[in-house]
């Protein structure tokens, strides 16, 4: 290889970790929730969309950096998400129906009404938040004066991969650590025994799917200064999420992380060495190849190397 | 029998007296165009510009001392209520020219009557190129046909950039795809070579796996077919990415509007695009027209308002030239026209297969100091252009 082809495999390399970093973020909520209550919440890209609209107004009425906008949208995310599954889902959890996936389509149209209500308030007009760093980055040359390849690293997107890796260490502590932490693990694991040890189960699905809501809306506010913002974003970053969540085990969250950072790299490998155009359907190769041979996704393969000990 | 008879002489006497009256003060203009439907938002710029140019023509005395009074049909967008509107002004109202209407489908349709009925038909924004290549002898175009949208931009490439090979970006769109097309053609016939064209989905968030790939490849030009968040995204990772080209091109669209630099910021600068129309043009009048639309309406218009201004300019001043004001006379003093109006300068030509064609040179934008300017041509330039650009690592 030439130094010139190193330089492309290494930027695109760099490329699809950042942005599957950013990826395992979206996947994690979505996964905690598949997790814990069986359901794939499909109204979380719009979750995120809400959680975006939230820092795009703060920056723009009170001047307040979208990084720091974290710690307003994910509470009032984590508000919506309680009020979500405490009054719309959990009732129709308890309904017998024909359709034993009523609560997916539930999602489906909270989604269909969050999008609606962002277009009749703010228009559909894209919008983004035009910070200062937005185009600043770190270059190899300036680092190692004699270096043979350039390699650059984007300011907002290194900014938004830190935090989304702090936010996922903390989840893991919170999760490994805490009684609430271990109480949703065991729902997660077996709802009937996690219910005979006394734990809360209905508490915890309650409080499980504000979590999720709460990570995608951090994930909102950590993609604005990279990307922009309008009504409909929602619908793509769902089917991201979604694909994460079966690529890394249905309900695994180290699964998600992992299958988050192979979706990345590979969408960005797909647009260097086939084409831009592909990546989404790269995407959905990754998927049914996933589903085909890998059932049980990464975590499945986690689980037999740990047994294997 | 004898009240019947009073009657009709008090009809006749009536008709007599109104009839010349307001015909001595007014002439009656009817415009099609689409008011309802998808091209509504175009239709109604339109309007608003017709009324502008009327309201000015007026109160500069009218065309040959009479007053222009406007009314529109809504056309809908649909080429066969076109059809029937132009069927109605030629045959009912016997009004002696058609101006108007704004699609490529609306406009050829309208084009077949005025033919057929041998009354002259001003086609103001339809830019499909068949239009003006069926031999008609009755329909003129003031506006440049897509295959000339690109001109200005190849013509600045040839005579100062010289590029000698080229990059091309666009969306998977058919808008897109026939810009993509349309420029390949354009580098094959003056010995460009085509290094790397890729397309991508709209919205998509992370550009910079292709463009490291562009990077390696070291083109001359990068050019780029976007709507306006992609071209934001696109411009501001080469910045991130430092590729250093002698000239970042746009066609049109994404790149022509304000809300690019809003977006791209200092990215944005030195950027080119090819463009009809801008309120900075150095047309006379080009500026005032901008500034007084925007102070009714509050956005500075697109060039199909400025098309449509000028286009009633272009009536007042076939209407007097004309001997009378007969469909044949009209036809033969619209033939003559020679005159600069906001849009720029409009003159009917036959050749490279169009007829009545106005063909004049497209511009080009660039952003200099956070601001779009005019730079090509030069005799209409509002600011000197600036090549070459600095490269990345050079500017502050």
């Amino acid at each position: 290889m030439t130094s010139v082809q190193i330089e492309v495999f290494l930027q695109t390399l760099i490329a699809g970790l950042l942005l599957g970093g950013l990826y395992a973020l979206i996947g994690l909520g979505m996964t905690l929730i598949m997790g814990v209550m069986k359901i794939i919440n499909l109204a979380h890209g719009e979750l995120m969309m809400v959680a975006m609209y939230i820092a795009y107004w703060m920056f723009v009425l009170f001047h307040i950096d979208p990084y720091l906008s974290i710690f307003i949208a994910t509470p009032i995310l984590f508000l919506i998400g309680i009020a979500l599954q405490k009054f719309l889902i959990n009732p129709v959890l308890k309904v017998e129906s024909i359709l034993p996936e009523n609560q997916v389509i539930l999602t489906v149209g909270i989604g269909m009404v969050l999008a609606n209500l962002a277009t009749l308030f703010f228009k559909s007009d894209y919008r983004s938040t035009p910070v200062d760093y937005a185009t600043n980055a770190f270059y190899l040359s300036d680092f190692w004066k004699t270096s043979p390849i350039e390699l650059s690293l984007s300011v907002p997107w290194t900014v938004s991969f830190v935090f989304a890796v702090i936010i996922t260490i903390s989840l893991w502590f919170f999760l490994a650590k805490t009684d609430t932490g271990k109480s949703i693990r065991a729902t997660a694991q077996d709802t009937d025994a996690a219910l005979l040890m006394g734990v809360n189960v209905k508490l915890m699905r309650v409080v499980t799917f504000g979590i999720g809501a709460g990570l995608v809306g951090a994930a909102g506010c950590l993609f604005l200064p990279i990307y922009y913002l309008f009504p409909s974003l929602g619908g793509q970053f769902t089917l991201i999420a979604f694909v994460i969540t079966i690529l890394g085990g249905l309900g695994s969250t180290i699964g998600a992380i992992i299958g988050g950072l192979i979706l990345g790299v590979f969408e960005s490998m797909t647009a260097t060495y086939v084409g831009m155009g592909w990546a989404p359907v790269g995407r959905f190769v990754i998927f049914v190849v996933c589903l085909i041979f890998l059932p049980g996704g990464v975590a499945s393969i986690l689980k037999r190397k740990r047994l294997g000990k | 029998m004898k009240r019947l008879s009073l009657v009709m002489v008090f009809c006749f006497l009536a008709g007599l007296f109104t009839t010349p009256l307001f015909a001595a003060d007014n002439f009656e203009l009817s415009i099609p165009l689409p008011l309802t439907g998808g091209q509504a938002k175009f239709g109604e710029m339109e309007k608003k510009s017709y009324e502008i140019a009327a309201e000015e023509i007026n109160a500069a005395g009218g065309i040959k001392g009479k007053k222009v009074v406007l009314s529109f049909e809504d056309s809908q967008g649909k080429p066969e209520i076109s059809r029937a509107i132009a069927e109605k002004l030629i045959d009912v109202k016997k009004q002696p020219l058609i101006v108007g209407d704004y699609s490529s489908s609306s406009s050829k349709a309208i084009a077949a009557v005025a033919e057929e009925r041998k009354t002259p038909y001003l086609v103001v924004t339809g830019a499909a190129d068949d239009i003006t290549q069926q031999n008609y002898k009755y329909v003129f175009r003031l506006n440049p046909s897509t295959a000339y949208y690109s001109s200005g931009l190849m013509s600045f490439m040839n005579e100062v950039v010289k590029p000698k090979t080229i990059a091309i970006l666009y969306e998977s769109s058919d808008f897109g795809t026939s810009g993509a097309k349309d420029m390949e053609t354009q580098a094959a016939k003056v010995g460009m070579k085509v290094l790397v064209s890729e397309k991508y989905e709209k919205g998509a968030v992370d550009f910079k796996p292709i463009l490291s790939k562009v990077k390696a490849a070291q083109p001359d030009v990068i050019y780029m077919v976007s709507y306006v968040m992609d071209a934001s995204l696109l411009m501001k990772q080469i910045k991130e990415l430092r590729i250093d080209t002698k000239l970042f091109a746009g066609g049109a669209a994404g790149f022509a509007i304000p809300e690019f630099i809003d977006n791209a910021k200092d990215a944005a600068e030195y950027v080119v695009t090819s463009s009809l129309w801008c309120t900075m043009a150095t047309y006379p009048g080009a500026k005032e027209y901008g500034e007084k639309y925007k102070k009714l309406y509050g956005d500075f218009p697109s060039y199909h308002g400025a098309e449509a201004y000028s286009a009633l300019y272009i009536v007042k001043d076939v209407l007097t030239r004309a001997k009378s004001w007969t469909p044949e006379d009209i036809r033969t003093a619209m033939k003559a026209t020679d005159m600069m109006t906001a849009f720029g300068p409009i003159k009917f030509e036959d050749r490279d297969g169009y007829q009545n064609q106005n063909f004049m040179d497209t511009l080009v934008l660039q952003v200099i100091n956070g601001e779009h300017h005019c730079i090509w041509p030069e005799k209409y330039a509002s600011k000197k252009y600036m090549y070459p650009i600095p490269k990345w690592r050079d500017r502050k």
